[in-house]
């Protein structure tokens, strides 16, 4: 299959103008990247805040108006502005790329989707400056907290406004992620040849679909009850919060998956590349994709364990489901490792911390998932150190993963090796060191969403701790952003392939790859068509 | 090797456990019992997997360093059904184990041998006695204390008058959401007599961190002396 249509002629070649109007899908996702990373800034310094808040027991460093504003803003920008942003952002350089194709499907949507992410990102901040200050309802704005007479000020209308924008962008990314792979792919690139990452990338584009309209429709109920007095959430008036809950959760267990899909593909291609190894099991590593994807649809009312108002065998029996397929691909990663010849530059370290970390926050969401321990561990900070397993220790790792692996590939420049070193020493140890505690603060009895503890619970040395981890986090993102101002000055002719051992397509081009991506495709025979075009002598096990 | 794993895992679960508050009422003592189980499993499964990362990271570390490719193979189908099946089969162990105590924990006695109506608002509760006329009412500088009989089973009518709550009880083991328009009704049947700290664990507002109460455990004796010195009349 070939291109239908000529992509958009650029508007402008170079300079800032050029960055502005571009419909070039490997600019917007820099600017997807970029942004995600500057919003990952932002946040980090809001848990910072938390940290510093909660390092001793009652201190008042920030006053709980305040607190609560910072959590909220915390959550709703790592969630909603960084890890899964960051993700559309990848897929936007890199699906075209390892299809063999030159541009998206839909590069203007693709260009409108990056400038209302960002608007919206900047209209959810802009609280900060309103009477009242920013959004304080948290990242789930649950009514009838969030609700007007609770939460009178503009900034939570900002809040809801700012985030149905990523909302609606993101549905429309989505359509570029399902539909680029489907009808651009290179010829010879047939399904079952296209690599792990944009498969994950179809499966999320899945999700998005299914679950952002939900988000935006309980966005819009919010907005209507807050100024049209509808009262869905309302039960005075025969509305229920109950029902606000279902609606949320319906997005946002799947947007669960939204985050960390992506990043399953990053560890598999990592993986394999400094495995010297072909991807293990890729129909199995496919096939357990989708299945997340659908039963990640079934499980949302797991989060609504407490309220008593849900069937509570049937979300807890799915959402055992779900270890399953997950576990398909750790035990995939550890074959593609096994009888390899691994080496561990800094893409690789990052890729292992992922398993290491995500296991944890994996079998912690297992025990979650049976309501006897839920009854205890729901709204704990228990609670807060599982997901932060699973999206810091897991998703933001590979997101460093991916960083540093595809850095060469979109600048032209390897980052250094000793800083990624150092910067994923300090991570690993200061990640553990800030969230391993959290398991028994929950345990211990620490709710989730306090400003400040007493004394005399007992929580103090734990809460140091975490705060403590929480400096070395800040040092090690302070040493890779240094690392990224000195690699970006150095920049020498690398390979296609400047790893070695690279397979898919987009390490068949030059880095970084010219306007609409290759200057000549090489023959697709396999799934591995860079391997074959570099390697011919091993190209018999591709076929595999 | 596989020894020390699961010396390890026995380790960390002992620890896990030792975390845990201990059963201070009948319901809780089931779900220590799921506790105890999960934990045992996850330190296992941990072990093992963790384990199996790291040492195929070791193992196949390249010696080589022009090494082009390690191994060729990318399938084994065997081997994927089995890593399918057997964590299924776990899985379905673990269902087995959650759905009796999840039964058991959410079962109700009738009639309940005494009767609070807990009403959670911002940033306070208030606990009502139906039968003996008494209230209790906190507020976030002066915590609220629940008393109740030793070795009887109380039922807990949960609600809120304005916005979510959670009524947790750490040392129960048990939480269960305070919302408008809604009355959750569940039983604790205290083991133990003593006092336990409690605290809403749902996000409320600016003083959430402030709403908590007491639990006291007291016998039956005393207890209907507390009803007595704090109805109505008195």
């Amino acid at each position: 299959m070939t291109a239908v249509t000529a992509p958009p002629r650029e508007l402008a070649k170079s300079g800032i103008v050029a960055w502005l109007v571009t419909t070039d899908h490997k600019r917007i996702g820099i600017l997807y990247m970029l942004t995600s990373l500057g919003f990952f800034l932002i946040a980090g310094f809001l848990a910072d805040v938390i940290r510093l808040q909660l390092a001793a027991p009652q201190q008042n460093i920030v006053g709980p108006a305040a607190y609560n504003q910072v959590f909220t803003l915390h959550g709703t920008a790592m969630i909603f502005l960084f890890v899964a942003p960051f993700g559309f952002g990848l897929a936007n350089y890199l699906i075209p790329l390892q299809i063999g194709a030159p541009e998206m499907a839909f590069p203007r949507l693709n260009a409108y989707s990056f400038w209302l992410f960002l608007l919206g990102g900047l209209t959810v901040f802009a609280g900060v400056v309103t009477q009242g200050g920013a959004a304080s309802a948290g990242w789930t704005a649950f009514a009838p907290l969030s609700d007007v007479r609770v939460s009178a000020g503009v900034g939570q209308d900002l809040w809801i406004l700012g985030l149905t924008m990523t909302s609606i962008s993101g549905i429309m990314t989505a359509i570029n992620f399902l539909v680029t792979p489907i009808v651009f792919r290179a010829p010879g690139m047939s399904m079952w040849r296209i690599p792990i990452f944009t498969w994950e990338m179809i499966a999320t584009a899945l999700l998005i679909m299914m679950a952002f309209p939900p988000l935006t429709t309980a966005f819009a109920m919010l907005l209507l009850d807050r100024h049209t007095g509808a009262r869905f959430f309302d039960p005075g008036s025969g509305g229920d919060p109950v029902l606000y809950q279902h609606i949320f959760w319906f997005f946002g267990h799947p947007e669960v998956y939204v985050m960390i899909l992506p990043f399953f593909g990053v560890i598999t291609e990592v993986v394999a590349v400094f495995s010297r190894k072909p991807v293990f099991g890729y129909t199995g590593l496919v096939l357990a994709a989708f299945a997340i994807a659908g039963l990640s649809m079934g499980v949302w009312a797991h989060h609504m364990f407490t309220t008593g108002a849900v069937a509570n065998p049937f979300f807890a029996g799915m959402s055992f489901l779900i270890a399953v397929p997950t576990g398909i691909k750790f035990f995939n990663w550890i074959a593609t490792m096994w009888k390899g010849a691994i080496s561990f530059e800094t893409p690789m370290l990052f890729a292992i911390g992922f398993m290491l970390n995500f296991l944890i926050g994996g079998i912690t969401g297992v025990m979650l998932a049976s309501p006897p321990i839920d009854y205890h561990a729901e709204d704990s900070y228990f609670l807060i150190a599982h997901f932060h397993y699973t999206l810091g220790g897991g998703s933001m790792f590979a997101i460093f993963a991916a960083l540093y692996f595809w850095f060469p590939k979109i600048w032209g420049a390897k980052l250094d090796e000793r800083l990624g070193r150092i910067h994923f020493a300090l991570m690993f140890l200061g990640f553990n060191l800030a969230f391993l505690p959290m398991f028994f603060l929950g345990v211990m009895g620490m709710p989730r969403r306090v400003y400040t503890y007493p004394a005399q619970a007992g929580w103090g040395l734990l809460n140091l701790s975490s705060s403590i981890g929480a400096a070395l986090i800040t040092i090690g993102t302070a040493v890779l952003v240094w690392n990224v101002i000195v690699s970006l000055r150095k920049k020498e002719p690398l390979p296609d392939d400047p790893w070695g051992g690279g397979y898919s397509l987009e390490w068949a081009t030059s880095c970084p790859p010219p306007e609409f991506n290759f200057r000549a495709l090489p023959p697709i025979r396999s799934k591995r068509p860079a391997f074959d075009l570099h390697h011919p002598e091993y190209a018999k096990d591709s076929q595999k | 090797m596989p020894v020390r794993f699961v010396a390890l895992a026995a380790a960390v679960a002992l620890t896990g456990c030792a975390a845990i508050p201990h059963d201070a009422t009948q319901q809780a003592g089931v779900m220590q019992g799921v506790w105890a189980i999960f934990i045992t499993a996850a330190a296992v499964v941990y072990a093992l997997v963790a384990g199996l990362i790291v040492w195929a990271a070791i193992a196949y570390r390249r010696r080589d360093p022009a090494t082009v490719q390690g191994a060729g193979f990318s399938q084994n189908v065997p081997l994927e059904l089995a890593w399918t099946v057997i964590p299924l089969i776990v899985v379905g162990g673990l269902f087995a184990v959650t759905y009796p105590a999840e039964r058991h924990v959410e079962s109700v006695v009738t009639p309940p041998a005494e009767t609070v109506q807990v009403t959670g608002f911002r940033w306070s509760w208030r606990f009502t006695y139906p039968r003996a006329h008494v209230t209790v009412e906190g507020t976030s500088d002066k915590p609220p204390e629940l008393v109740l009989p030793v070795g009887r089973t109380t039922e807990i009518r949960l609600a809120s008058s304005d916005v979510i709550h959670a009524f947790w009880v750490p040392a129960f083991l048990f939480k269960r959401d305070a919302i408008p328009g809604i009355v959750n009704v569940y039983d604790y049947t205290p083991l133990r007599e003593g006092v336990y700290p409690g605290r809403c664990a749902e996000y409320c507002g600016t003083y959430h961190a402030h709403m908590s109460f007491t639990v006291r455990v007291v016998s039956p004796e005393e207890f209907a002396r507390w009803l007595r010195d704090h109805g109505t009349a008195a």
